[in-house]
């Protein structure tokens, strides 16, 4: 397992393919977060755009190597193995985009409520941001794995899946993405740190699944 | 053999979709250590999908399968698409393949060489020609000595010395107990070597040719070598699946006849018998009714008589 990490980790970043979502990532945060903002607001925002970020990476790890190497790759180590690796890999490129992109919102944030009137204690105030950042690349990650390879192939109906997929997952009721975001944003209105466990305990639940699924139909589905 | 099958398919089906058609339906067919199977078939009719089970990547719609052994693939166009050279990329597949980085650089580089393309392990795979691509998708197959090799045409685009050499790794690898299967649309590929000959039809299988010994059908050049084992020795079990004719000679002596792609393999089996065999003498032959028209071998082994008679002739191999 840990040589088809490196592979898909080797081909993820030699193909530079990850720097348009990167680059989009950064310009979502330029425009939505500036210093001096009240930090567990920003924070919410920052999660928030890492979700479509995430399905994006999954997408690029997906369809980084061509059929034929993929199942090269999948007789030698199974193709379910290999679609894990690869989904695996673009988490945690996520995760770390994700954490990246808390710490320095957190530093250049005040740390105050939304009223600037009660002080937030910047590490505790990191410590949620990461917690409901997490709940995003994991969603992303679901959202990506259910929109690309094996499940769907041609890009025409991919791609679209995709984006529906994520704006989705952050708007609709009873997502944990929502969820979590909102305890930021709301802990930011009554100046309290939110632990967004449940709606984590449910991503990571969620996005288990979904990679089950995806992993089980790489044998069932055509090239 | 008394050997445990490395695979073996049992009624398998399969089909892209819920209701698409039956590409392959009631396939039976056991791959035992050592067997070179052949597969045919018209274009179209499923034999990549059952290639494409056999490597365990796609999965049987019906059926069963049991056994997965190591298993390496050779897709028969290999895409340059990747972001590494050939050196990186076999590396990488090396250590996939269950080698630990060192041993997977080392064995990058050995089979890069064996096929010829050594001058390309620096080079990125973006550059590579078709050959040189197809190249490197044999050698990352044969990076960790699989248990069972599956070629999907993979001899397309390689250049004439390349495609003799996979011919004999092929036989070097059966040898070695590993099963291979293939598919080429080249009918002399491998002449005379497999132990069967399958056909795709219609999504089944049907059973061309079988042999209980590897060579024993087919026409084709031929080696004939003639090599003394110790007193009282037994010729080894894998020298007589390699040899399509075995011939005892007298005062410890044989003479082997093997078709050309397997000469190195049996040398070797030969040579690394414990305690070895003495190679007395190597010569061309032809294998079945073709150029080299010559007599019947006077003194017929036990062997020979049971298999087909007049399949088999061979040059007299000259003796000082």
């Amino acid at each position: 397992m840990t040589a088809l990490l490196r592979y898909q980790a080797a081909l993820l970043l030699r193909s530079q393919r990850w720097l348009p979502p990167v680059i989009l990532y950064a310009a979502f945060l330029a425009i939505g977060v500036q210093s001096g903002q009240p930090v567990l607001d920003s924070l919410g925002y920052t999660a928030a755009a890492l979700l479509p970020v995430a399905a994006w990476l999954v997408r690029i790890c997906a369809t980084n190597e061509p059929p034929a190497a993929r199942s090269c790759t999948g007789a030698a180590a199974g193709p379910g193995r290999a679609h894990l690796a690869c989904l695996l890999v673009a988490f945690s490129a996520a995760a770390l985009l994700g954490a990246a992109a808390v710490l320095f919102v957190t530093v250049i944030s005040a740390p105050k409520s939304t009223d600037h009137q009660t002080r937030i204690e910047a590490v505790p105030a990191a410590g949620a941001g990461l917690l409901v950042a997490l709940v995003c690349a994991l969603l992303g990650v679901a959202v990506g794995t259910l929109t690309n390879w094996p499940l769907l192939r041609s890009p025409g109906r991919a791609v679209p899946a995709l984006l529906l997929g994520a704006l989705l997952t952050l708007v609709l009721a009873g997502s944990p993405a929502r969820a979590a975001v909102t305890s930021l944003v709301e802990g930011s209105q009554h100046a309290t740190i939110p632990v967004p466990v449940l709606p984590l305990a449910a991503a990571a639940l969620l996005t288990a699944a979904a990679i089950a699924v995806a992993c089980a139909l790489t044998t069932r589905r055509s090239p | 053999m008394g050997r445990e099958l490395l695979l073996s398919l049992e009624g398998v089906g399969r089909r892209y979709g819920f209701r698409g058609p039956w590409i392959l339906r009631g396939v039976d067919l056991a791959v035992a250590p050592g067997a070179l199977i052949r597969v045919e078939g018209a274009n179209g009719t499923g034999k990549s999908t059952l290639l494409r089970v056999l490597a365990g990547i796609d999965a049987p719609t019906e059926g069963r399968m049991s056994g997965r052994p190591r298993t390496a693939y050779v897709p028969e166009r290999f895409p340059a698409a990747l972001p590494f050279t050939a050196a990186e990329y076999l590396t990488h597949l090396g250590a996939v393949h269950g080698l630990d980085r060192p041993a997977a650089a080392r064995a990058a580089d050995d089979w890069l060489e064996r096929f010829g393309a050594a001058e390309y392990a620096r080079t990125p795979m973006a550059q590579l020609s078709k050959g040189s691509s197809q190249k490197v998708a044999v050698a990352q197959a044969l990076l960790a000595e699989p248990e069972l090799l599956v070629l999907d045409e993979a001899w397309s685009g390689l250049d004439a010395d390349a495609r003799e050499e996979l011919e004999r790794v092929v036989v070097e690898r059966t040898a070695a107990g590993a099963g291979v299967v293939f598919v080429d649309h080249d009918p002399r590929r491998l002449t005379g070597v497999p132990d069967a000959t399958y056909a795709v039809v219609e999504g089944g299988l049907n059973l061309r040719t079988s042999t209980g010994t590897s060579g024993d059908v087919g026409v084709g050049p031929a080696v004939v070598v003639e090599a003394r084992g110790p007193s009282g020795a037994q010729v080894p079990d894998d020298v007589v699946k390699l040899a399509a004719d075995v011939e005892e000679t007298g005062g410890g002596s044989h003479r082997f006849s093997v078709a050309e792609a397997g000469s190195d393999a049996l040398l070797r089996a030969l040579l690394g018998a414990r305690p070895p065999w003495h190679v007395v003498s190597v010569g061309p032959s032809w294998l079945g009714p073709g150029p080299a028209e010559s007599p019947e071998p006077e003194a017929t082994s036990e062997r020979d008589a049971e298999s087909a008679p007049g399949m088999t002739s061979e040059l007299e191999v000259e003796r000082s």
